[in-house]
């Protein structure tokens, strides 16, 4: 019996080692040719350390294509959504999880069926409002539009978390005197953290990486996104792939960093908030 | 994320009569937001396709004629052919390899949090890199495939991988399978540790071998997990755009022409607004339909 659970393991790290292997070779492919000068991806070898390791890659983004702005961009409008989307997320959560009023079967249903609305039906009148509007070009625009993509689901999984924290508690706070609102401030939100931290998590990810909508709606070079402007250095007749994957990665540091960070909140609160019975 | 159950979760807190007003007050801003951001523009769109129009001087009415082309003219059948061969492969795909890896990592040994970590990473990574990457892998002259491939002789000569429709349609479902199978993996991993520990060594004592304990404990107590995700994952990838766009954009032939890539092209690239509009509006019913379905079947065999 022994036996055969270390040969269970030995079988379990042998898979997990190839999974790994093949989701960690074109990730180091791409650090490997970021830090590569142009004349040895173009030579026809294949090192995966560079020969001459250079940070030239990376200094163009900075100075021939405007990459700063970019990073600002893309910082301040998933900064905006996050927040945006929170609070309507967990001001509906708490509604719905707190309290019966009528409606409340519906709006659930309606919330649940704009999550199925495929986003490529809104992109053509949302590019023809945001002119009537004149809200093309500009941050507010692309805010409201990713607000719009991310409530549905952050809805949903803070109504999920917020189930799990028992309503006895809110009973005793109004017994004690505490307004709704106090309530919801001082008790609830600090024991949905993980919930809160997995929405949030969630609707950066999706914010900080869309591409179709802001290839669309922002024509301004500043204001441009970073998706969007990886994406036009694959548009170039020439591609300059150390440029390239230079730009995929200061892309996705930040997001990869603050997941590891805040993986485990992010597990806890998807384990409570999307799995229920 | 959805919930799919008899017994609705009920509020208690009912003391005082204006309960029902703080509840609304809490629901409004974001029902209005929604009305606002969402169903206002998906009227819009609507309205959109009943013209042909360019958005700026163009305008004339033309009612229902772009939906009845979409049943006369083969080219939108067949995209609509590609996208859900595309989003049956990958939405299979994501289920297997996710819940492979969800049940190899659901009981803790020595390194688990580790691989976690690297499984869920394409999940994090943006999709306009995950896109790239694959692209410059797979780049025919200096691409590191065909390197590798060369020097083992298994091909004598460089393959156009991207540009062949018969490789290009496989090679974006494993590309999109690679992407996305950490979230499924993620599901099924948060479903299997809310089974209790107790069943399982009930189903034990009683003699229930390894498959059976799969069949009659895990499996019926996963169903909900199961159905949301499911039912999530087709409709997301059913409309999946930016992966494609990255590495063949539809092509070559249209091998790898989904929907979401045929009514950007139609919108953006031919300026036909009202013929795209109306395409949308046929990929929201079909979304809706594909849900019904799927939830009415699922249910079903819970019996």
């Amino acid at each position: 019996m022994k036996r055969r659970a270390k040969i269970n393991l030995a079988g379990k790290y042998l898979v997990l080692s190839v999974a790994s292997l093949l989701i960690l070779l074109p990730v180091l492919w791409m650090v490997s040719t970021s830090f590569k000068n142009t004349p040895e991806i173009m030579n026809g070898k294949i090192t995966w350390i560079p020969q001459e390791i250079t940070f030239e890659a990376y200094l163009r983004l900075f100075q021939d294509y405007p990459f700063a702005d970019y990073y600002k961009s893309t910082l301040i409008i998933s900064a905006a959504t996050v927040l945006i989307a929170m609070a309507f997320a967990i001001l509906s959560g708490y509604g719905i999880t707190r309290f019966r009023f009528p409606g409340r079967g519906a709006y659930l249903t309606f919330v649940l069926v704009t999550q199925m609305f495929p986003s490529i039906m809104l992109l053509i009148p949302f590019y023809k409002l945001m002119k009537t509007f004149h809200l093309n070009d500009t941050y507010t625009g692309m805010i409201l539009v990713y607000v719009s993509h991310t409530i549905p689901f952050c809805t949903w999984l803070m109504k999920g978390y917020m189930e799990s924290i028992p309503t006895s508690l809110d009973e005793s706070a109004m017994i004690d005197g505490y307004s709704r609102i106090r309530i919801l401030i001082k008790i609830i939100c600090p024991l949905a953290m993980p919930g809160i931290a997995a929405t949030a998590i969630y609707s950066l990810i999706q914010t900080w990486n869309e591409f179709m909508f802001a290839s669309i709606l922002i024509n301004k070079e500043t204001l441009k996104t970073l998706p969007v402007g990886i994406g036009q250095l694959n548009g170039y007749y020439r591609i300059q792939y150390n440029d390239l994957m230079a730009a995929c990665i200061i892309s996705s540091l930040p997001v990869v960093v603050i997941y590891v960070f805040m993986q485990k909140y992010f597990i806890a609160g998807l384990t409570a908030g999307a799995v229920k019975e | 994320m959805i919930t799919v159950n008899k017994h609705q979760y009920k509020p208690v807190l009912t003391i005082h009569q204006k309960d029902r007003i703080w509840g609304m007050l809490f629901v409004i801003p974001s029902f209005f937001a929604l009305v606002l951001l969402v169903i206002y523009p998906m009227l819009n769109g609507f309205y959109v396709s009943l013209f042909n129009t360019n958005l700026v001087s163009r305008n004339t009415y033309v009612g229902l004629k772009y939906y009845g082309q979409l049943f006369t003219k083969p080219e939108f059948g067949n995209t609509l052919f590609t996208s859900l061969k595309f989003t049956v492969l990958v939405v299979c795909g994501h289920f297997l390899v996710g819940g492979l890896f969800a049940s190899l990592l659901n009981k803790p040994f020595p390194g688990r949090s580790f691989f976690r970590m690297i499984l869920v990473l394409p999940w994090v990574i943006p999709e306009v890199s995950i896109g790239l990457v694959w692209k410059w892998i797979f780049n025919p002259v200096y691409g590191i495939i065909n390197y590798y491939l060369l020097q083992w002789k298994v091909i004598s000569e460089p393959v156009a991988w991207l540009s062949n429709p018969a490789t290009a349609f496989p090679i974006v479902v494993f590309i999109s399978i690679w992407k996305g199978f950490p979230l499924i993996m993620l599901l099924i991993s948060a479903g299997l540790q809310t089974i209790s520990q107790d069943i399982l060594e009930a189903g034990i004592i009683d003699g229930a071998n390894r498959m059976q304990s799969v069949v009659y404990i895990y499996i019926p107590s996963l169903k909900p997990v199961i159905l949301s995700a499911i039912i999530l994952d087709t409709l997301w990838w059913f409309k999946h755009f930016t992966l494609v766009w990255m590495t063949t954009a539809g092509g070559p032939e249209s091998a790898t022409n989904l929907v979401s890539i045929d009514i950007y092209k139609t919108a953006f690239e031919y300026f036909q607004y009202g013929q795209a509009a109306a395409r949308s509006v046929v990929v929201f019913a079909i979304c809706l339909i594909i849900s019904i379905i799927q939830r009415g079947g699922l249910r079903e065999k819970k019996g």
